[in-house]
């Protein structure tokens, strides 16, 4: 199908990319039951259900595009290999994608948009992190020994290239969540964050309490039957405390912020665990879900993109969503008041208190954002209302397509409204979308 | 046949000692040799597969880690009830040191993570062959009272006279073919493989299989199959052989996610082993699939060899059903 002339002159009208539904693998807990799995064991997993579920075996879907954060060199085509191991067909083409935790909601836009421009009529979106089974690398020492090593002729140039390394060159490298720029992790990042918007530890501990209490809630009824296929043994997100209470987590010991000026706030209750996982959105056009006879969840309205100067101190690192908002709502003419669901990314309790803050505060608006006044107010009763990351987990890349494949469902289950979702990144990005009921 | 229900499900090394033991004992003419094969089955269940090991079968061989049990891994979760059989003081055949020359499996389903699973195994055809003797082991597995798996084996002992009559399983032709008797590799249509001719012509390699020294040990470590012959050189030539060699089921397996990487429910799958895969070496590998006719999907054929090698290492075929288990 190709674009349709739109109305107005030097405009396109483009068709609708609809998320036809998801399917994830339950989220495991670093070194838990998938201590042993691959990325690329789990972006099957996940696909194999997804296949099943919609009966795609054997199909040429238009394209996957997936990716992981934490990716060993030699799964370069991670996503093009778990497609060669799936039950799709070998014709189907698909690419890696790596922007940190928007990697997931990013592939789920790229390939939107494929579809509304009528490049791809199907599409898998999707990501994957292990944690776990994290890559370990050399050392900058060793490695410079072993490229200069294989270059060596002589026996003289091998001598001198081994002569070079240090006992300190055989200590491996994992890779940490610090920012290259700074040195800081990610959770020190947000302390600073946390501090500056004065986000109170009580504050921190009931957003938690309520992802918890919200995702049991969701298992309760049901919810994820139809989103999530078990995997080795796990039927439930392993993180997942249905039994927490807010007197539970008030007992946590702060492990972020500890040598700022104001009390540490941030626990191993309102931060994200380490987490394994993958989650993928199977999306297409109106005419691919009709002719296939595929369920219609929601259109993919719109996305936006931003990023802030974290590294001079200007801004903290999760805040880029804070900014792309705006931008995305004015674009489509939609208030905070048109939505009927917020899917805000927990990396931390306190960047969604943060982020909520910054968007109620009339004068970071009007200096920060730009704008007259504040950007609005969240009705935090539309806030993850089946629970986010901090119960469920964060396996970086495939936070995207939990929170795409729940908001769609969601928006199906109420039959009207519209979605918005905010996912921060490291570097300082972040990535904004807007889903709509069909 | 009388049945014997083991009290749990054997463990290998125990067998290979009693073997051994047995080999000790026939040598020492102590025990005479059996001529016939003993009437039993052996039934055994197996608890469900251990996920940490399934994990390290699926890796070695290049499968993606999914919750579903790997046909060629249910060789190895059934095998030491095959063995049991064999170790019997009233088998025929002496276990150590048997070729192994073929399997044939046809799965009517997956064994997937988490089931607990019921084993029976058996020996049928005791065969005269032009280098000894052949017997087929029969392996049958499921779940619920439901057979979702059933394996054969056809082992060789060399050097063994024991019975007369026809051969079932004719030796390869001195030119590398795998015998052109009406049951060669009792299944005729595996006369359309490359390497079953006059003259072994290798087809256009499709892929490689750098097969590395610890391969072997590799295997022993995530099959729990720690048969001399696939462990080391030195072990290997106590049993007769140049040096290691690679595990047959191995190979297999390899094959079977070569052809189907999806992991189906409904799978076939056949290898005959016509020549040792030396460790460490390299292995040529031929995919051609088959074209799917008549409601019955392709069956893929698969040919490896060693680079210039008079005939080919194995040869074999895969297919995504459950062919007539009758006569797989």
């Amino acid at each position: 199908m190709s674009n349709q002339p739109g109305a107005g002159a030097g405009t396109t009208t483009v068709r609708n990319a609809v998320v036809i539904g998801g399917n994830r693998i339950p989220f495991a807990r670093s070194g838990g039951a998938y201590a042993h799995s691959s990325n690329k064991d789990m972006l099957i997993a996940a696909l194999d259900g997804l296949v099943a579920r919609f009966g795609l075996q054997g199909e040429r879907v238009g394209e996957v595009a997936a990716g992981a954060v934490l990716k060993h060199s030699r799964d370069f085509n991670l996503t093009r290999e778990a497609v060669l191991g799936s039950a799709l067909s070998a014709h189907t083409p698909a690419y890696d994608l790596q922007q940190a935790c928007a990697t997931g909601l990013e592939t789920v836009v790229g390939l939107a948009n494929k579809i509304k421009l009528g490049q791809i009529d199907s599409g898998i979106a999707g990501g994957v992190d292990s944690a776990s089974d994290a890559p370990i690398v050399v050392s900058e020492g060793l490695r410079r020994v072993l490229l200069d090593l294989s270059r060596a002729r002589t026996p003289k140039q091998k001598l001198a290239a081994v002569s070079r390394l240090r006992p300190r060159d055989l200590a491996p490298n994992a890779p940490t969540t610090g920012e290259p720029r700074t040195g800081l992790s990610m959770g020190e990042h947000q302390a600073l964050t946390t501090a500056a918007w004065g986000i109170t530890r009580e504050a921190q501990d009931e957003l938690a309490f309520a992802s918890h209490a919200n995702l049991a809630a969701a298992y309760e009824r049901g919810f994820f039957e139809d989103l999530m296929t078990p995997y080795r043994g796990l039927t439930r997100d392993a993180n997942l405390r249905a039994d927490t209470s807010l007197e539970k987590l008030a007992k946590l010991k702060p492990v972020f912020g500890a040598g700022l000026d104001t009390p540490a706030t941030m626990t191993a209750g309102n931060s994200t665990p380490l987490t394994d996982g993958a989650a993928v959105v199977l999306l297409g056009s109106e005419d691919y879900a009709r002719a296939n006879n595929l369920p219609m969840l929601a259109n993919v309205v719109d996305a936006e993109a931003a990023a802030v100067d974290f590294v001079s101190g200007q801004e903290g690192l999760l805040m880029a969503p804070v900014y792309a908002m705006p931008r995305l709502l004015q674009r489509n003419g939609l208030h905070f008041d048109d939505f009927d669901f917020f899917e805000i990314h927990e990396a931390f309790a306190s960047t969604v208190l943060s982020s909520i803050a910054a968007w109620e505060s009339e004068e970071f608006c009007r200096t920060r954002l730009g704008l007259d006044g504040a950007l609005g107010k969240i009705d935090r009763s539309k806030l993850n209302v089946n629970g986010s990351s901090l119960a469920a987990g964060h396996p970086f890349a495939a936070t995207g397509g939990r929170i795409v494949a729940s908001l769609a469902k969601a928006l199906a289950e109420k039959g009207s409204g519209r979605g918005l979702i905010s996912v921060c990144a490291a570097g300082g990005q972040g990535v904004v979308a807007i889903l709509e009921a069909r | 046949m009388n049945e014997v229900v083991l009290p749990a499900m054997p463990a290998l090394a125990g067998l290979y000692r009693q073997a051994a033991l047995g080999s000790v004992l026939r040598r020492a003419g102590r025990r005479s040799p059996a001529s016939a094969l003993p009437g039993v089955r052996h039934r055994a269940s197996g608890g469900p597969v251990d996920r940490e090991r399934l994990t390290a079968f699926q890796h070695l061989v290049g499968q993606a880690a999914r919750d579903v049990v790997p046909s060629a891994h249910v060789h190895t979760l059934a095998f030491p009830v095959a063995m049991s059989v064999m170790a019997r003081p009233d088998f025929p055949l002496p276990l150590l040191g048997m070729v192994h020359l073929s399997n044939t499996v046809v799965q009517t389903r997956a064994l997937r993570v988490g089931e607990n699973f019921e084993s029976v195994a058996y020996a049928e055809k005791l065969s005269p062959h032009r280098s000894g003797t052949t017997v087929e082991l029969v392996t049958e597995v499921s779940v619920d009272g439901e057979r979702i798996w059933t394996g054969r084996s056809v082992y060789l002992a060399r050097g063994v006279r024991t019975v007369s009559g026809r051969e079932e399983h004719p030796a390869p032709a001195p030119d590398g073919s795998p015998g052109a008797g009406p049951a060669a590799g009792a299944d005729s249509r595996d006369a359309a493989l490359p390497g079953s001719g006059d003259t072994f012509t290798p087809p256009v390699p499709t892929a490689q299989w750098h097969l590395a020294s610890d391969t072997g040990r590799a295997y022993a470590a995530v099959s729990g199959d720690w048969n001399p012959i696939h462990l080391s050189a030195p072990s290997a030539r106590l049993l007769g052989m140049k040096r290691a060699i690679a595990h047959g089921v191995y190979l297999a397996a390899r094959m079977v996610e070569l052809a189907e990487p999806a992991a189906p429910d409904a799978l076939s799958w056949r290898v005959n082993f016509l020549s040792p895969a030396l460790l460490p070496g390299t292995l040529a590998v031929a995919v051609r699939p088959g074209e799917a006719s008549g409601g019955s999907v392709g069956r893929t054929e698969v040919i490896g060899w060693t680079p210039g090698a008079k005939r080919p290492s194995f040869t074999g075929w895969v297919t995504a059903q459950a062919v007539d288990p009758a006569s797989p």
